[in-house]
Protein backbone atom coordinates (compact mmCIF):
# COMPACT_ATOMS: atom_id res chain seq x y z
CA UNK A 1 0.00 0.00 0.00
CA UNK A 2 1.57 3.41 -1.25
CA UNK A 3 1.73 5.63 1.61
CA UNK A 4 -1.17 8.03 2.43
CA UNK A 5 -0.88 11.95 0.77
CA UNK A 6 -1.83 15.01 2.55
CA UNK A 7 -2.46 18.16 0.69
CA UNK A 8 -1.93 21.28 1.99
CA UNK A 9 -3.50 24.68 0.29
CA UNK A 10 -0.28 26.87 0.96
CA UNK A 11 2.72 26.44 3.07
CA UNK A 12 6.00 27.84 3.75
CA UNK A 13 7.86 25.22 2.08
CA UNK A 14 6.89 21.10 1.95
CA UNK A 15 10.56 20.40 3.37
CA UNK A 16 10.59 23.16 6.01
CA UNK A 17 6.84 21.03 7.20
CA UNK A 18 8.21 17.91 6.65
CA UNK A 19 11.16 19.38 9.38
CA UNK A 20 8.16 20.55 12.15
CA UNK A 21 6.81 17.31 11.93
CA UNK A 22 9.69 15.19 11.83
CA UNK A 23 10.77 17.14 14.96
CA UNK A 24 7.95 16.45 16.80
CA UNK A 25 7.87 12.67 16.33
CA UNK A 26 5.85 12.27 13.54
CA UNK A 27 7.84 10.96 11.28
CA UNK A 28 6.04 9.24 8.02
CA UNK A 29 5.72 7.68 5.96
CA UNK A 30 3.35 10.27 4.39
CA UNK A 31 3.54 12.64 0.83
CA UNK A 32 2.67 16.31 1.78
CA UNK A 33 1.68 18.42 -1.19
CA UNK A 34 1.10 21.80 -1.37
CA UNK A 35 -0.43 23.96 -3.75
CA UNK A 36 1.85 26.75 -3.15
CA UNK A 37 4.15 27.30 -1.01
CA UNK A 38 5.55 30.78 0.08
CA UNK A 39 8.88 29.86 0.78
CA UNK A 40 10.31 27.18 -1.44
CA UNK A 41 13.66 26.37 -1.32
CA UNK A 42 16.55 24.91 -3.34
CA UNK A 43 20.41 24.16 -3.05
CA UNK A 44 22.07 26.53 -0.60
CA UNK A 45 18.93 28.85 0.36
CA UNK A 46 17.69 29.72 -3.08
CA UNK A 47 14.06 30.21 -3.91
CA UNK A 48 12.15 27.69 -5.74
CA UNK A 49 9.74 29.35 -8.08
CA UNK A 50 5.93 27.79 -6.38
CA UNK A 51 3.18 29.26 -8.04
CA UNK A 52 -0.23 27.37 -8.53
CA UNK A 53 -0.49 24.30 -10.45
CA UNK A 54 2.76 23.19 -10.22
CA UNK A 55 3.95 20.09 -8.48
CA UNK A 56 5.29 20.52 -4.71
CA UNK A 57 6.30 17.27 -2.52
CA UNK A 58 7.93 16.22 0.37
CA UNK A 59 8.02 12.52 1.31
CA UNK A 60 8.74 12.52 4.63
CA UNK A 61 9.50 8.37 6.10
CA UNK A 62 11.65 7.40 9.05
CA UNK A 63 15.28 5.94 7.93
CA UNK A 64 17.29 3.35 9.54
CA UNK A 65 19.59 2.71 6.92
CA UNK A 66 23.38 4.80 7.22
CA UNK A 67 23.79 8.46 6.92
CA UNK A 68 25.52 7.87 3.79
CA UNK A 69 22.91 5.89 2.19
CA UNK A 70 20.21 8.82 2.75
CA UNK A 71 22.20 10.45 0.17
CA UNK A 72 22.36 7.85 -2.48
CA UNK A 73 18.20 8.66 -2.05
CA UNK A 74 19.09 11.60 -4.27
CA UNK A 75 19.44 8.98 -6.84
CA UNK A 76 16.11 7.32 -6.42
CA UNK A 77 14.13 10.50 -6.48
CA UNK A 78 15.41 12.53 -9.51
CA UNK A 79 14.90 8.60 -11.48
CA UNK A 80 10.99 8.78 -9.73
CA UNK A 81 10.64 12.21 -11.23
CA UNK A 82 12.08 11.30 -14.79
CA UNK A 83 10.14 7.94 -15.16
CA UNK A 84 6.96 10.45 -14.61
CA UNK A 85 7.83 12.69 -16.80
CA UNK A 86 8.37 9.87 -19.61
CA UNK A 87 4.89 8.55 -19.10
CA UNK A 88 3.14 12.09 -19.78
CA UNK A 89 5.82 12.91 -22.69
CA UNK A 90 5.02 9.26 -24.20
CA UNK A 91 7.12 7.96 -27.08
CA UNK A 92 10.83 9.28 -26.82
CA UNK A 93 10.34 10.25 -23.17
CA UNK A 94 13.31 8.80 -22.13
CA UNK A 95 15.36 10.43 -24.31
CA UNK A 96 14.06 13.60 -23.38
CA UNK A 97 14.34 13.47 -20.14
CA UNK A 98 18.09 13.52 -18.90
CA UNK A 99 19.30 14.16 -15.14
CA UNK A 100 21.93 16.30 -13.91
CA UNK A 101 24.54 15.19 -11.31
CA UNK A 102 23.38 14.33 -8.69
CA UNK A 103 19.30 15.37 -9.10
CA UNK A 104 18.38 17.69 -11.61
CA UNK A 105 15.77 16.64 -14.46
CA UNK A 106 16.17 17.88 -17.41
CA UNK A 107 13.54 18.00 -20.38
CA UNK A 108 15.20 18.95 -23.83
CA UNK A 109 18.42 19.70 -21.68
CA UNK A 110 16.26 22.43 -20.11
CA UNK A 111 15.24 22.12 -16.33
CA UNK A 112 12.33 20.98 -15.58
CA UNK A 113 11.98 19.39 -11.47
CA UNK A 114 14.66 19.83 -8.76
CA UNK A 115 14.93 17.69 -5.74
CA UNK A 116 16.37 18.50 -2.50
CA UNK A 117 16.96 16.10 0.59
CA UNK A 118 17.39 16.84 4.08
CA UNK A 119 18.05 14.16 6.90
CA UNK A 120 18.13 14.03 10.71
CA UNK A 121 17.14 12.77 14.03
CA UNK A 122 19.31 10.84 16.53
CA UNK A 123 20.02 6.81 15.43
CA UNK A 124 16.93 5.52 17.06
CA UNK A 125 14.77 7.90 15.00
CA UNK A 126 16.13 9.13 11.75
CA UNK A 127 14.12 10.70 9.02
CA UNK A 128 14.54 11.27 5.34
CA UNK A 129 12.65 14.33 3.65
CA UNK A 130 12.41 14.10 -0.09
CA UNK A 131 11.37 17.26 -1.84
CA UNK A 132 10.08 17.61 -5.20
CA UNK A 133 9.51 20.43 -7.22
CA UNK A 134 7.89 20.06 -10.83
CA UNK A 135 7.24 22.99 -13.51
CA UNK A 136 3.86 21.20 -14.85
CA UNK A 137 2.62 24.45 -16.35
CA UNK A 138 4.75 27.28 -15.33
CA UNK A 139 8.50 28.19 -14.55
CA UNK A 140 10.42 30.78 -12.95
CA UNK A 141 11.94 33.77 -15.20
CA UNK A 142 15.14 34.10 -13.19
CA UNK A 143 16.31 31.03 -12.89
CA UNK A 144 20.07 30.20 -12.86
CA UNK A 145 19.55 27.40 -15.43
CA UNK A 146 17.28 27.12 -18.48
CA UNK A 147 13.94 26.42 -17.23
CA UNK A 148 11.19 24.54 -18.90
CA UNK A 149 7.31 23.24 -17.83
CA UNK A 150 6.13 20.01 -18.72
CA UNK A 151 3.09 22.02 -20.42
CA UNK A 152 5.07 23.44 -23.18
CA UNK A 153 5.41 20.08 -24.61
CA UNK A 154 2.38 17.89 -23.86
CA UNK A 155 -0.68 17.57 -22.19
CA UNK A 156 -0.35 17.91 -18.06
CA UNK A 157 -2.88 16.76 -15.66
CA UNK A 158 -3.46 18.49 -12.31
CA UNK A 159 -0.42 17.94 -9.81
CA UNK A 160 -2.62 16.03 -7.58
CA UNK A 161 -2.88 12.88 -10.41
CA UNK A 162 0.91 13.74 -11.60
CA UNK A 163 1.87 13.16 -7.64
CA UNK A 164 0.16 9.61 -7.58
CA UNK A 165 2.20 8.20 -10.51
CA UNK A 166 5.30 9.92 -8.78
CA UNK A 167 4.51 8.52 -5.52
CA UNK A 168 4.08 4.65 -7.34
CA UNK A 169 7.64 5.20 -9.23
CA UNK A 170 9.41 6.62 -6.21
CA UNK A 171 7.75 3.10 -4.35
CA UNK A 172 8.88 0.73 -6.74
CA UNK A 173 12.48 2.29 -7.16
CA UNK A 174 12.89 2.83 -3.63
CA UNK A 175 11.59 -0.68 -3.02
CA UNK A 176 14.60 -1.98 -5.63
CA UNK A 177 17.28 0.23 -3.74
CA UNK A 178 16.23 -1.34 -0.54
CA UNK A 179 16.36 -5.33 -2.09
CA UNK A 180 19.35 -4.72 -4.59
CA UNK A 181 21.14 -1.48 -3.49
CA UNK A 182 22.70 0.64 -5.21
CA UNK A 183 23.80 -0.86 -8.47
CA UNK A 184 21.00 -0.91 -10.68
CA UNK A 185 19.43 2.93 -9.42
CA UNK A 186 22.92 3.88 -10.40
CA UNK A 187 23.04 1.71 -13.53
CA UNK A 188 19.65 3.50 -14.55
CA UNK A 189 20.78 6.85 -13.53
CA UNK A 190 24.17 6.64 -15.68
CA UNK A 191 21.82 5.66 -18.66
CA UNK A 192 20.48 8.96 -18.35
CA UNK A 193 23.36 11.10 -17.38
CA UNK A 194 23.79 14.38 -18.88
CA UNK A 195 27.05 15.54 -20.45
CA UNK A 196 28.74 11.85 -19.32
CA UNK A 197 32.27 11.75 -20.81
CA UNK A 198 31.45 15.74 -21.80
CA UNK A 199 33.27 18.48 -20.07
CA UNK A 200 31.75 20.27 -17.45
CA UNK A 201 32.08 22.58 -14.43
CA UNK A 202 31.86 22.04 -10.69
CA UNK A 203 31.06 24.68 -8.62
CA UNK A 204 31.69 23.93 -5.14
CA UNK A 205 31.51 25.98 -2.24
CA UNK A 206 35.37 26.81 -1.97
CA UNK A 207 36.30 26.04 -5.72
CA UNK A 208 35.70 25.74 -9.46
CA UNK A 209 36.35 22.76 -11.05
CA UNK A 210 36.15 22.17 -14.91
CA UNK A 211 37.07 18.59 -16.24
CA UNK A 212 35.57 15.39 -17.62
CA UNK A 213 32.55 13.97 -16.12
CA UNK A 214 33.47 10.27 -15.71
CA UNK A 215 31.20 8.21 -13.95
CA UNK A 216 29.64 8.63 -10.51
CA UNK A 217 31.44 6.50 -7.79
CA UNK A 218 29.67 3.11 -5.76
CA UNK A 219 28.60 6.22 -3.36
CA UNK A 220 27.37 8.32 -5.56
CA UNK A 221 30.18 10.99 -5.53
CA UNK A 222 30.58 12.55 -9.28
CA UNK A 223 33.88 11.57 -10.86
CA UNK A 224 35.49 14.23 -12.31
CA UNK A 225 38.73 13.78 -14.77
CA UNK A 226 40.56 17.33 -14.20
CA UNK A 227 44.12 18.08 -15.06
CA UNK A 228 45.36 17.73 -11.54
CA UNK A 229 43.95 13.45 -11.75
CA UNK A 230 40.60 12.66 -10.96
CA UNK A 231 38.28 14.46 -8.50
CA UNK A 232 35.81 12.84 -6.38
CA UNK A 233 33.03 15.42 -5.71
CA UNK A 234 30.62 14.83 -3.31
CA UNK A 235 28.51 18.54 -3.12
CA UNK A 236 28.59 21.06 -6.10
CA UNK A 237 26.41 22.89 -9.04
CA UNK A 238 26.86 21.65 -12.33
CA UNK A 239 27.76 23.81 -15.61
CA UNK A 240 27.65 22.86 -18.89
CA UNK A 241 30.11 25.26 -20.14
CA UNK B 1 40.39 14.69 -1.88
CA UNK B 2 43.98 14.03 -0.26
CA UNK B 3 44.12 17.93 0.60
CA UNK B 4 40.89 17.19 2.40
CA UNK B 5 42.10 14.84 4.50
CA UNK B 6 45.64 16.60 5.35
CA UNK B 7 43.39 19.51 6.10
CA UNK B 8 41.67 17.70 8.40
CA UNK B 9 44.51 15.78 10.13
CA UNK B 10 45.81 19.86 10.63
CA UNK B 11 42.40 20.39 12.53
CA UNK B 12 42.63 17.50 14.49
CA UNK B 13 46.54 17.88 15.64
CA UNK B 14 45.69 21.32 16.44
CA UNK B 15 42.65 20.48 18.79
CA UNK B 16 44.96 18.21 20.48
CA UNK B 17 47.86 21.09 20.89
CA UNK B 18 45.13 23.11 22.46
CA UNK B 19 43.85 20.78 25.10
CA UNK B 20 47.51 19.62 25.18
CA UNK B 21 47.80 23.45 26.73
CA UNK B 22 44.40 24.12 28.45
CA UNK B 23 45.28 21.08 30.84
CA UNK B 24 49.44 21.55 31.28
CA UNK B 25 50.00 18.44 29.64
CA UNK B 26 53.72 17.94 28.26
CA UNK B 27 52.65 14.75 25.98
CA UNK B 28 49.77 13.46 24.15
CA UNK B 29 50.12 10.13 22.43
CA UNK B 30 47.25 9.54 19.55
CA UNK B 31 46.58 6.34 17.54
CA UNK B 32 44.03 6.25 15.28
CA UNK B 33 43.05 3.69 13.11
CA UNK B 34 40.32 3.93 10.56
CA UNK B 35 38.26 0.92 9.61
CA UNK B 36 35.42 -1.18 10.35
CA UNK B 37 36.20 -1.23 14.25
CA UNK B 38 37.47 2.28 14.59
CA UNK B 39 40.22 2.57 17.08
CA UNK B 40 41.41 5.35 19.24
CA UNK B 41 44.36 4.92 21.70
CA UNK B 42 45.10 7.79 23.56
CA UNK B 43 48.25 8.26 26.46
CA UNK B 44 48.51 11.40 28.21
CA UNK B 45 51.16 13.03 30.45
CA UNK B 46 52.08 15.99 32.11
CA UNK B 47 56.18 15.50 32.18
CA UNK B 48 57.71 16.60 28.89
CA UNK B 49 60.82 15.08 28.24
CA UNK B 50 62.85 17.85 27.94
CA UNK B 51 61.38 18.69 31.96
CA UNK B 52 62.90 14.77 32.57
CA UNK B 53 66.10 15.29 31.23
CA UNK B 54 66.35 18.26 33.52
CA UNK B 55 65.51 16.10 36.43
CA UNK B 56 68.11 13.13 35.42
CA UNK B 57 71.56 14.35 36.91
CA UNK B 58 69.80 15.04 39.99
CA UNK B 59 70.28 11.58 41.76
CA UNK B 60 68.01 12.28 44.74
CA UNK B 61 65.14 13.35 42.84
CA UNK B 62 62.18 10.67 43.12
CA UNK B 63 59.93 11.21 40.30
CA UNK B 64 60.04 13.11 37.11
CA UNK B 65 56.73 13.68 37.19
CA UNK B 66 56.87 15.74 40.36
CA UNK B 67 59.24 17.77 38.28
CA UNK B 68 56.23 20.13 36.75
CA UNK B 69 53.57 20.71 39.46
CA UNK B 70 50.46 21.41 37.96
CA UNK B 71 47.91 20.67 40.68
CA UNK B 72 45.26 22.47 38.41
CA UNK B 73 44.13 18.93 36.40
CA UNK B 74 44.47 16.22 37.97
CA UNK B 75 45.65 13.95 35.07
CA UNK B 76 46.43 10.16 35.45
CA UNK B 77 49.11 8.87 32.85
CA UNK B 78 46.77 6.36 30.39
CA UNK B 79 43.57 7.87 31.87
CA UNK B 80 40.52 8.14 29.77
CA UNK B 81 41.27 10.78 27.20
CA UNK B 82 39.84 13.87 26.88
CA UNK B 83 40.34 13.80 23.03
CA UNK B 84 38.15 10.11 22.85
CA UNK B 85 35.29 11.72 24.55
CA UNK B 86 35.27 15.19 23.14
CA UNK B 87 35.98 14.55 19.30
CA UNK B 88 32.50 14.46 17.12
CA UNK B 89 33.47 11.85 13.79
CA UNK B 90 32.11 12.50 10.56
CA UNK B 91 29.95 10.27 10.04
CA UNK B 92 30.18 10.55 6.16
CA UNK B 93 32.03 11.81 3.40
CA UNK B 94 30.34 15.01 2.28
CA UNK B 95 30.68 19.13 2.20
CA UNK B 96 30.06 20.82 6.12
CA UNK B 97 27.60 23.51 6.38
CA UNK B 98 28.01 25.39 9.45
CA UNK B 99 24.48 27.29 9.45
CA UNK B 100 21.37 26.49 8.07
CA UNK B 101 21.61 28.43 4.78
CA UNK B 102 24.16 30.99 3.85
CA UNK B 103 23.88 34.16 5.67
CA UNK B 104 22.35 32.29 8.46
CA UNK B 105 23.56 32.43 11.91
CA UNK B 106 26.05 28.95 12.62
CA UNK B 107 23.70 26.27 14.43
CA UNK B 108 26.32 26.90 17.07
CA UNK B 109 29.79 28.80 18.19
CA UNK B 110 32.54 27.83 20.64
CA UNK B 111 31.67 28.03 24.02
CA UNK B 112 27.70 27.10 23.48
CA UNK B 113 26.40 24.80 25.35
CA UNK B 114 24.32 21.89 23.38
CA UNK B 115 22.03 19.21 24.27
CA UNK B 116 22.10 15.94 22.79
CA UNK B 117 19.94 15.67 19.57
CA UNK B 118 20.05 19.35 19.10
CA UNK B 119 21.65 20.12 15.49
CA UNK B 120 25.38 21.01 15.50
CA UNK B 121 25.84 21.83 11.64
CA UNK B 122 24.87 19.73 8.40
CA UNK B 123 26.98 17.29 6.07
CA UNK B 124 25.64 17.60 2.04
CA UNK B 125 26.50 14.84 0.12
CA UNK B 126 24.82 14.39 -3.01
CA UNK B 127 22.44 17.37 -2.42
CA UNK B 128 21.46 15.31 0.77
CA UNK B 129 21.40 17.98 3.73
CA UNK B 130 22.41 15.88 6.64
CA UNK B 131 21.50 17.37 10.04
CA UNK B 132 24.35 15.79 12.58
CA UNK B 133 22.60 16.33 15.68
CA UNK B 134 25.10 16.61 19.25
CA UNK B 135 26.24 12.93 20.13
CA UNK B 136 25.77 14.69 23.73
CA UNK B 137 25.09 17.24 26.02
CA UNK B 138 27.84 19.52 26.81
CA UNK B 139 30.11 22.56 25.46
CA UNK B 140 31.66 23.22 22.49
CA UNK B 141 35.00 23.48 22.92
CA UNK B 142 36.90 24.03 19.43
CA UNK B 143 35.16 23.52 15.50
CA UNK B 144 37.79 21.53 13.88
CA UNK B 145 36.09 22.26 10.08
CA UNK B 146 35.17 25.73 8.03
CA UNK B 147 32.18 26.35 6.76
CA UNK B 148 31.94 24.79 3.34
CA UNK B 149 34.94 22.35 3.52
CA UNK B 150 34.76 18.86 2.04
CA UNK B 151 35.08 15.86 4.85
CA UNK B 152 35.71 12.54 5.49
CA UNK B 153 34.21 9.47 6.66
CA UNK B 154 34.98 9.63 10.57
CA UNK B 155 36.77 13.70 10.39
CA UNK B 156 36.77 14.78 13.31
CA UNK B 157 33.82 18.20 13.16
CA UNK B 158 33.86 19.72 16.66
CA UNK B 159 35.04 18.88 20.37
CA UNK B 160 32.28 18.90 22.73
CA UNK B 161 33.25 18.29 26.45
Amino acid sequence: MLPKVETLTTIDSTNAEAKRRAGSSQRGPIWLRAETQTAGVGRSGRSWYSPKGNLYATFLTPFAGEMQDAALMSFVACLAVAETLDGYIGSGGANRVTLKWPNDALLDGKKVAGVLLEAGGEQHARWLAVGIGINLIDKPTDARWPPIALGEVTEVPAAAEVLTTLAQNFDQLQSRFETEGFKPIRTAWLARAARLGERIEARLTTETLTGIFKDITEDGALLLATDDGDKRITAADIHFP
Amino acid sequence: MNNNKTDADIAFVRALAQILNENNLGEIEVEREFGEDDELKVRLSRSAPAAVQTAAPSPVVSAPAAVTPSPSVPVEPDAAPAVDAAAVPSPMVGTVYLAPEPDAENFVKVGDTVTQGQTILIVEAMKTMNQIPAPRSGTVTNILVEDGEPVEFNSPLMLIS
